[in-house]
């Protein structure tokens, strides 16, 4: 066959053509060489010679086209209503595969003749100014067009009628009276009749089916909601709804087009779920407070889809926890309140943790309801805020107990574990200053009465702790550490100085040197006292060693801290006691009389009454001395028991160990008190320094933020602070404004 | 009384029995605390404490100003004591102690 141009007989050729079409589009039988030479005819009456014959072929396929679907349409209807939707289906099918058939058939036609004159994308998006009805399609477009407005068209409203009653019975579980396939088919032939089109491709779709479909459906689920109801249960009713929408999903997925699910279940949420929240609200509170894992998990997964429903929720496990909080740690009593409040606290936290995890899937509006109720629970101030929080207290004490020899029974990494839970606790703690006093008071204790059961574990926990609170807050604990350290050298350095001068102390002697400003023992607790003579060559021989060493430094004693071994001789057997210096001294007295009285006593210690007093009365009661009155007084005679035994030939007085007394506690938080007022007062010259004029709220908001580390101060605080700054004329109300402050260099 | 008297007569009958010492102190494990050996606690320059590091030592070595005392104190033969950073500044400015106003010179150094 030529390529070329030539003359042609388009009555002729179209004929020959128009038989092939009609079995091409019928999916009949066409042969190969059938094609061929229809292909090659659609070529030659395109480049027709002299007048190319395009334009009429086109016309003449759209007419036969035309007919072709108005027979159908006849046959579509010729069973009656009942087998539309199968007959439509049938020939759906058919009409579909042989018109991309056709449109391989008039490849010529479509790319160079129409393809050269249509418009282009952007053209068809925003539109051109000719878009005028004479523009040619493609073949295959052309077939489809031609179906939509020659079969939809007229059956549409019909076909969707009849579809819409199938899947009300297959909602029913009903038989259904078409096969799915059918019904799949029709509903997608509205997209796939339109599926060439770029501009809003499943309009037809969505106006002619999936819009009513929707409002039927919106129809059914109020129903179903109002059927469900009727029994009252929140729990069935979530329960069923959830199975309702996984129901409509998978029709939705067996009938619709994919685009169709979410609008399907979010019909189905907004008439079964967001119209119905009161109901499901009713039984909130019961749910959480009965933590119905099943119940509350449903009830998230119902409520996610609806804006802004999850809020009650939320707020009903925040005051659930809460109340779970405050029972944990409400009325504790007894020795180990502290440990009860933190491990309580952690048991309760870990939980609702684990329960949000599990339940909420560790939804962020949970996990800040978690953090809100903890910070509630642990800054908590009982009886109605008149009480000072005692978290920072409780926590140190649970600290302190864990740190020190003698956790009996728990292994070194259970203790690890437990501190490194502690600073979950610690992270909601508003007064972290408050717990700093008290932590350094008793590390401060571990460290100088060597109860300490682990340095490797003191440092791991202040590091913890300078890692959630910065280097300022731990500064004084490591100086503490340092000190610790420094004078195990120093100890060193003067075992050897005496060893080169040959000097005998006479005594194992062992000195701890504190940094005076970075241990928290008060200044006032150094009393007079007239040291024994058995020592006296070692306070001498230290104090000589270290002014050699040091300059410019001077020493305080710290008798009230200094422990001492004795062993005595006088009883049946021997055995070693440790006491504290001032009992020793006591005792020492005894080597040369056999009783003394009170005031003997005191006049030859120079001991002031508090102190004595507190020594005698342990070494009374611990039965090394008798007394000869039921309450000492200064002329009361003490003597020593030589019937005295112990099961122990090594044992210690602890009668006379300070106990953490509530004067301390109000002392430390007084202290506390007086830390903050300067740490404000410092932190507003800091800001009024930099800022030079600020308004009274913004200076307010920035104290505040940087306060926030260590503590949460009132805005009562802050302004009397600035009441004060203004007193000492660091800073200024400005003169156009009281509400405004600027700083005076 | 009776039970008292009886006690005396056991002791001396210990004391007969053995010579050694009623009470032998074996260990003492002592407790000091050092600052320095100043008249007036706080730095008349940079009003910190002295025992304190200076106001600039303090905003300075935040980071490895572990306890360590680098910051350490100066006596003038006036017997006024200055954080050594503080007056090291002040006498590039003026050679005289800021407190009696005497020509500054240094009697000791803290270590």
């Amino acid at each position: 066959m030529s390529l070329k141009p030539r003359k042609v007989d388009f009555a002729a050729t179209w004929g020959a053509i128009r038989d092939t079409i009609r079995g091409v589009i019928t999916l009949d039988h066409v042969p190969r060489s059938v094609w061929n030479d229809r292909f090659s005819d659609v070529y030659s009456l395109c480049v027709a010679h002299p007048e190319p014959m395009a334009d009429r072929l086109y016309a003449e396929t759209k007419q036969y086209l035309i007919d072709h679907v108005a027979r159908l349409l006849n046959k579509v209807q010729e069973d009656g209503e009942a087998h539309l939707v199968k007959n439509y289906f049938t020939y759906w099918s058919q009409y579909s595969v042989g018109s991309q058939y056709l449109h391989s058939l008039y490849l010529y036609l479509n790319q160079q003749h129409i393809r050269t004159h249509k418009m282009s994308d952007a053209e068809i998006i925003y539109g051109s100014p000719d878009s005028s009805g004479g523009e040619q399609m493609e073949i295959g477009e052309l077939a489809l067009e031609v179906w939509q407005s020659g079969m939809i068209a007229p059956l549409g409203l019909r076909l969707v009628k009849l579809l819409l009653e199938a899947i009300d019975a297959d909602r029913a579980q009903k038989t259904l009276p078409v096969s799915i396939e059918a019904i799949r088919g029709t509903i997608l032939s509205f997209v796939e009749v339109q599926g060439y089109k770029k501009k809003a491709p499943l309009q037809l779709y969505q106006e002619l089916f999936e819009e009513p479909f929707l409002n039927a459906s919106g129809e059914h689920f109020k129903h179903d909601a109002a059927r469900l109801l009727q029994e009252r249960d929140v729990s069935l009713y979530m329960e069923k709804v959830k199975v309702k929408i996984e129901e409509e999903l998978f029709r939705a997925r067996r009938f619709l087009h994919s685009s169709s699910l979410a609008k399907v279940s979010q019909r189905c949420e907004t008439h079964m779920v967001a119209e119905h929240l009161e109901f499901l609200y009713s039984e909130c509170m019961n749910m959480v407070r009965g933590e119905r894992r099943r119940d509350l998990s449903n009830m998230y997964d119902l409520l996610k889809s609806v804006q802004n429903a999850m809020q009650i929720l939320v707020e009903t496990v925040l005051e659930h926890i809460k109340t779970q909080g405050l029972t944990a740690v409400g009325n504790l009593q007894g020795e180990n309140v502290h440990i009860n409040f933190v491990e309580n606290l952690l048991t309760v936290y870990n939980k609702y943790k684990q329960l949000i995890q599990e339940v909420f899937k560790s939804d962020q509006n949970f996990m800040g309801a978690l953090d809100k109720a903890c910070n509630y629970v642990i800054n908590h101030r009982p009886n109605g805020g008149k009480c000072p929080c005692r978290s920072p207290e409780l926590l140190a004490k649970y600290c302190d107990t864990l740190l020190k020899k003698s956790s009996k029974g728990i292994s070194e990494s259970e203790i690890e574990e437990k501190l490194a839970q502690s600073i979950t606790i610690f992270k909601y703690i508003d007064d972290k200053d408050v717990f700093q006093k008290f932590y350094s008071r008793m590390l401060a204790k571990r460290l100088i009465h060597q109860q300490t059961q682990s340095m490797d574990a003191e440092e791991t926990m202040i590091n913890r702790l300078k890692q959630a609170c910065g280097y300022e807050f731990t500064s004084k604990l490591h100086r503490m550490f340092t000190d610790m350290s420094v004078s195990a050298d120093l100890n060193n350095k003067f075992q050897v100085y005496l060893k080169q001068d040959n000097i005998d102390l006479g005594i194992n002697f062992g000195i701890y040197v504190l940094q005076a400003g970075a241990w928290p023992l008060g200044q006032a607790i150094v009393t007079p006292f007239s040291l024994p003579q058995q020592l006296e060559k070692s306070v001498q021989m230290f104090e000589s060693f270290y002014h050699h060493r040091f300059n410019g430094r001077k020493l305080t004693w710290l008798h009230h801290l200094c422990q001492a071994e004795l062993r005595l001789g006088h009883l049946k057997k021997s055995y070693v006691v440790t006491v504290q210096t001032f009992q020793m001294a006591i005792l020492l007295l005894f080597e040369s009389t056999n009783s003394l009285t009170c005031k003997e006593i005191r006049d030859t210690l120079q001991l002031n009454t508090e102190h004595f007093y507190r020594h005698a009365i342990s070494l009374v009661e611990s039965k090394l001395l008798w007394a000869d009155t039921e309450e000492l007084k200064e002329t009361t005679v003490l003597r020593l028991n030589m019937d005295y035994s112990n099961k122990r030939t090594k044992f210690r007085i602890t009668a006379a160990v300070q106990k953490e007394s509530q004067q301390e506690v109000e002392q430390t938080i007084n202290s506390v008190e007086e830390d903050r007022k300067m740490y404000l007062q410092a932190a507003i010259v800091r800001i009024m320094k930099s800022r030079k004029v600020l308004k009274h709220n913004a200076l307010i908001q920035e104290v505040y933020a940087q306060s926030k580390v260590s503590f949460a101060p009132s805005v009562q605080l802050i302004k009397k602070c600035i009441e004060s700054l203004i007193d000492k004329q660091y800073i200024e109300r400005t003169a156009h404004s009281s509400e405004e402050y600027s700083y005076v260099a | 009384m009776s039970e008292n008297s009886r006690m005396d007569e056991n002791d001396n009958d210990k004391k007969e029995v053995s010579q050694e010492k009623m009470f032998t102190l074996k260990k003492w494990n002592a407790v000091a605390m050092w600052s320095w050996d100043v008249e007036c606690d706080t730095c008349a320059i940079c009003r910190v404490q002295v025992m304190d590091a200076c106001l600039r030592c303090q905003a300075e070595s935040k980071k490895d100003f572990y306890g360590k005392q680098d910051c350490v104190v100066v006596w003038g033969e006036c017997n006024h004591s200055f954080h050594y950073c503080c007056m090291s500044l002040w006498v590039k400015q003026n050679n005289r102690c800021p407190l009696c106003q005497q020509e500054w010179s240094i009697q000791r150094m803290g270590k």
